[in-house]
This record gives C-alpha cells, sequence and structure tokens, in this order.
C-alpha cells in the first residue's frame, strides 16, 4: 500500500458546537511515528481537535462535523467505520489521569476485554499481558505486587503511565494526549515524557501541551493553532525559533519573552 | 420563573393531596377530622393488621427502590441527551420530591391506622411508591450525575459502548451515592411509620386505659433504624464528597 508516512491527515475540517464555529477549515497531516505537538492560546480547538480524531465529540448532541479525516489512509467518517476499531486504533490520554476505578489489572485488561470475545483470554495471556504493558511504561517492578490495588489510588505519575499503559494491549497505531502532564510534577512530567520518547516510533504521538518547554523537548514536530484555525505547522525547532506567521511569533514569544 | 413554576406546581399537589384525604374522611365517615381517633376493632387485631400491612410494604420498598435506580438510569444515560421529555419527567420527579414528608405521613396514617382493614394493597402501596420513588430516583439521578466525566470518557474512548460504560462504571462509581440516597429514603419511611405506630398506640392506650405502654420498643427499633440510616447515608456522602 503506498500510504503517505502520515497517520492522519484532514482535508478542510471544520466544526460547529451549535452555531459556534470552534474549528475552522483545518488541514494537516501527522507525521507517523513521531511526536506532534499542538499548542495555542486556550479555547483555541486544541482539544476539539484531538477528539475529532478518535470521534469522541460526537458524543455532545450538538456537534457538526464538515471536511474530511483519515486515519492510516481510511475516511473515519465513512459509513463502513467501526467506531470500536477506530478507538483500538486511535487510544486517547487525558489531561486529568483517569485510571478507572477498577484494580490495577483490571484497567490493562479493561480495553482488551471489550475488544475480545468474552472469556477468549486465558488468565496466563491475561497475566503475560499486563505484565507487558507495565513494563513498557516502566511500571512493572513498582506495580508488581499491587496488580490488585485500586489504580486510583496509585501516585498521579503512575496513575498516568497506567492510562498509557492500558491503551499498549489493543496496539493502537496512533496515542492523542490532551495535556497529558498537566497534572503532574517535575519529576513526574519528565518521566512522562521519557516513555513517550522511548515509544515514539512505535506509535505516532500527538500531544495538546500549554508547556511551551515540554512542546520543544518531545515533539519533533509542532502545530500552532489559534481561534480554531490552524496557523502554522512546521519542525518544532523551526517554528519555535523562526516562527513564520506574526501569530506565531506572538505567541511562542510572548511566553518567551 | 422555572422556579416559581415549580414552587405553584408543588402547592398544587400539596393541596389536592390534602383536600383528597380530608374529602376522603369526610365521604367514609372515618372520625379523623371529626373527633379524633377512635377505632372498631379490638386492639390486638388492629395491631396485628397493622403490622401486616408493614411486613408487606418490605417487598414494595425493594421494588421501588430497585424501579426507581433505573428509571434514574434511564433518564440520566438515555433520555437525558435524546429528548425533550426529560426535562417535563425531571422536573416532576424534583416536585414530588420536594413535597414534605409530612404530608405523605398523613397519607400514611390515613390509609394505615383509619384504613387499616378497608385499605387496600394497592393504596399502601401507593402511598410507599410516592415517598420513596422520587427522593431514591432524584438522588439516584445525582449519584449518576456525579461520576465523573474522565471515567467515561476513558471508558468511550477505550471503545465501550454506553451499556458497558453503565454497567462496569457509572454504577459502580455511583453506588455509594446511590446507597445514601436510598438510606435517606428508607430514613424516611421509617420515621414516618414510627409516626403511624405511635398515632397508633397512642389511640389505642386512649381506648384502654389500664394498659402498660409496652409496644414502644417497637418504635425505638424503626427510630433507630432511621437515625442508624440517616447516619449511614451522611458517611456515604461525606465519603464520596472526599474522592
Ligand atoms: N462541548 C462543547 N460545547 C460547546 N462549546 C464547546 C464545547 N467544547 C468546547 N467548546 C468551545 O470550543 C472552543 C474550543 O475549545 P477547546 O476545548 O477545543 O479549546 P482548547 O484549545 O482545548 O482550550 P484549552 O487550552 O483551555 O484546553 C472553546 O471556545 C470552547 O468554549
Ligand atoms: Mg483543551
Amino acid at each position: 500500500m503506498e500510504t503517505s508516512n502520515h497517520s492522519i491527515e484532514t482535508q478542510n475540517l471544520s466544526l460547529w458546537y451549535g452555531d459556534f464555529q470552534a474549528l475552522i477549515d483545518v488541514s494537516v497531516n501527522i507525521p507517523a511515528g513521531k511526536i506532534t505537538s499542538l499548542i495555542g492560546p486556550s479555547g483555541c480547538g486544541k482539544t476539539t481537535l484531538l477528539r475529532c480524531f478518535n470521534r469522541v465529540n460526537e458524543r455532545y448532541g450538538n456537534v457538526t462535523t464538515k471536511g474530511e479525516i483519515k486515519i492510516l489512509g481510511k475516511n473515519i467518517y465513512d459509513p463502513d467505520v467501526s467506531l470500536l476499531e477506530l478507538r483500538k486504533t486511535v487510544g486517547m490520554v487525558f489531561q486529568r489521569p483517569n485510571p478507572l476505578p477498577i484494580s490495577v489489572y483490571d484497567n490493562i485488561l479493561f480495553g482488551l476485554r471489550i475488544h475480545s470475545p468474552f472469556g477468549s483470554l486465558t488468565r496466563s495471556q491475561s497475566d503475560e499481558i499486563v505484565e507487558e504493558a507495565l513494563t513498557s511504561v516502566f511500571l512493572w517492578d513498582d506495580l508488581k505486587d499491587k496488580l490488585k490495588t485500586r489504580a486510583t489510588s496509585l501516585q498521579l505519575e503512575q496513575q498516568q503511565k497506567l492510562c498509557i499503559a492500558r491503551l499498549l494491549p489493543l496496539k493502537p497505531q496512533i496515542i492523542l494526549m490532551d495535556e497529558p502532564c498537566s497534572a503532574l510534577d517535575a519529576k513526574g512530567t519528565l518521566a512522562v515524557e521519557e516513555l513517550m520518547s522511548v515509544l515514539a516510533g512505535t506509535y505516532t504521538f500527538l500531544i495538546v501541551t500549554h508547556n511551551m518547554a515540554q512542546a520543544r523537548r518531545v515533539s519533533s514536530e509542532c502545530i500552532y493553532m489559534f481561534l480554531g484555525e490552524l496557523i502554522e505547522h512546521r519542525e518544532t525547532q523551526a517554528l519555535f525559533e523562526t516562527p513564520e506567521h506574526p501569530k506565531t511569533a506572538d505567541y511562542v514569544q510572548m511566553r518567551y519573552g | 420563573m422555572k422556579r416559581s413554576v415549580l414552587i405553584y406546581q408543588s402547592i398544587a399537589l400539596i393541596t389536592l393531596a390534602v383536600a383528597f384525604i380530608l374529602f376522603w374522611s369526610f365521604s367514609k365517615g372515618t372520625p379523623f377530622v371529626e373527633s379524633g381517633l377512635t377505632f372498631d376493632e379490638t386492639a390486638a387485631d388492629s395491631y396485628s393488621v397493622l403490622q401486616e400491612n408493614l411486613y408487606r410494604m418490605v417487598p414494595i420498598l425493594l421494588g421501588s427502590i430497585f424501579f426507581s435506580i433505573a428509571i434514574a438510569f434511564y433518564l440520566e444515560e438515555w433520555l437525558a441527551e435524546t429528548s425533550w421529555i426529560y426535562g417535563i419527567i425531571a422536573q416532576q420527579i424534583t416536585i414530588l420530591a420536594s413535597i414534605p414528608s409530612l404530608l405523605y405521613g398523613l397519607l400514611g396514617l390515613y390509609f394505615f391506622v383509619l384504613q387499616s382493614e378497608k385499605g387496600s394493597f394497592f393504596t399502601h402501596a401507593l402511598t410507599f411508591v410516592l415517598l420513596v420513588m422520587p427522593i431514591t430516583i432524584q438522588s439516584t439521578q445525582k449519584a449518576i450525575r456525579g461520576v465523573d466525566i474522565s471515567v467515561r470518557e476513558a471508558a468511550f474512548a477505550l471503545g465501550a459502548n454506553r451499556w458497558r460504560v453503565v454497567v462496569d462504571h457509572v454504577f459502580p462509581n455511583a453506588f455509594p451515592t446511590i446507597v445514601a440516597g436510598i438510606c435517606t429514603a428508607i430514613s424516611r419511611v421509617l420515621a414516618i411509620t414510627a409516626l403511624i405506630i405511635i398515632v397508633y398506640i397512642w389511640k389505642e392506650h386512649t381506648l384502654q386505659s389500664g394498659d402498660t405502654f409496652n409496644i414502644p420498643s417497637s418504635v425505638i427499633v424503626l427510630l433507630s433504624f432511621a437515625l442508624l440510616s440517616s447516619v449511614i447515608s451522611s458517611f456515604l456522602e461525606k465519603k464520596t464528597n472526599l474522592t
């Protein structure tokens, strides 16, 4: 298949909440196997854009979408697209760590259980999957004796890593992250960033952040949005050092000024 | 504006209910209004009738709790997003839930004490259903709305469908709050039952003025259960507020 090396492609994507247009003609290509960051002032539509990619926006009744979104070359609004499959391919990590209030073990398996026929996972398979997922996020050593504890009682950093870990058994291609570190302390932030860098390559990351230092540290490409429009999308380094658009320059310099 | 509509509606409802009780009392010639409480049955008989009626209420109580929870989930999880009827139903439930329990007590008193023989299973059930369901539905609705949106989002984003989200997550998470609501409802029922029994005993006592007062133990038991369940409910509420 001659698919480009873009995991996500949108064409003139517009989105309205009722009468309010939150996204205006956004056309963007997100490179596969890299970390792309999405920055911009509060309310500019970052979360909205992110949520288009696994179609969770539709849960609000008054949302209208126009334009095209292709994930791995497939239009996600095609009638034959299954939401179940889409959400398996496109994982999401939220701003506040939101492990499900069940055990660590069950958190990791929850997604997989939804996607596999009842009873098709043996105990040993499950154990293996849990170990593998926790190992990939560097939590196995910390949590191997705590698999039965409620995930919501872990430290925030562990919770957020767990939220990443629970996506992995589904073998997603893309992981969307909405301000994944804003609830974490500096140490937790660095740990999650490091984790992303290790996992990038295997997965495509799209991360919304308010922290420009973070965008610079982790992402290879960066998108600047303003009032629902995509203003600039370039290599991170270039965007920060030689912004092309005056609005981008304003924003980047305001923060660094 | 909405608030005033609510108040008028509740006043209308209360007036209607009181009028209904009074009218029924008069039309049947029950001496409830005229000359205090008198009874034709012998004390032992009517007490056992009363007790029997109360026991019969247990399945009704459980049934209405079950239905309340089901209705609340239906309202919040399915109807709320899709239908305008939701607003109307929710409003009616609020009205019913905000009627003072004294009125229900009056209703209960009427059906259980004054009509203890004539009162049908249906009328008894109605009292309890009216007493229990609105508060239980309302508190369950609040519990459901109280489940953090992030939990839903997490489950939806992992591919869960609505049913799965409700069964696996919303319900278990709302559960303590739901139980707290049920405890409130039950303590309301128990307190009112105790009230009914007190009135009943008091009436018996005036009938047979040699008797010692040995029945109040049941009242004390009821009241302590009422107290216990409101303590449990406030404990649960505190606990769920913390997390
Ligand atoms: N469910 C919704 N209904 C109506 N309007 C919404 C909804 N969600 C977001 N909006 C509006 O859409 C615009 C974009 O919101 P969005 O959450 O995407 O911004 P954001 O860039 O993520 O902001 P932040 O940095 O604060 O998270 C905002 O003006 C917001 O008020
Ligand atoms: Mg946001």
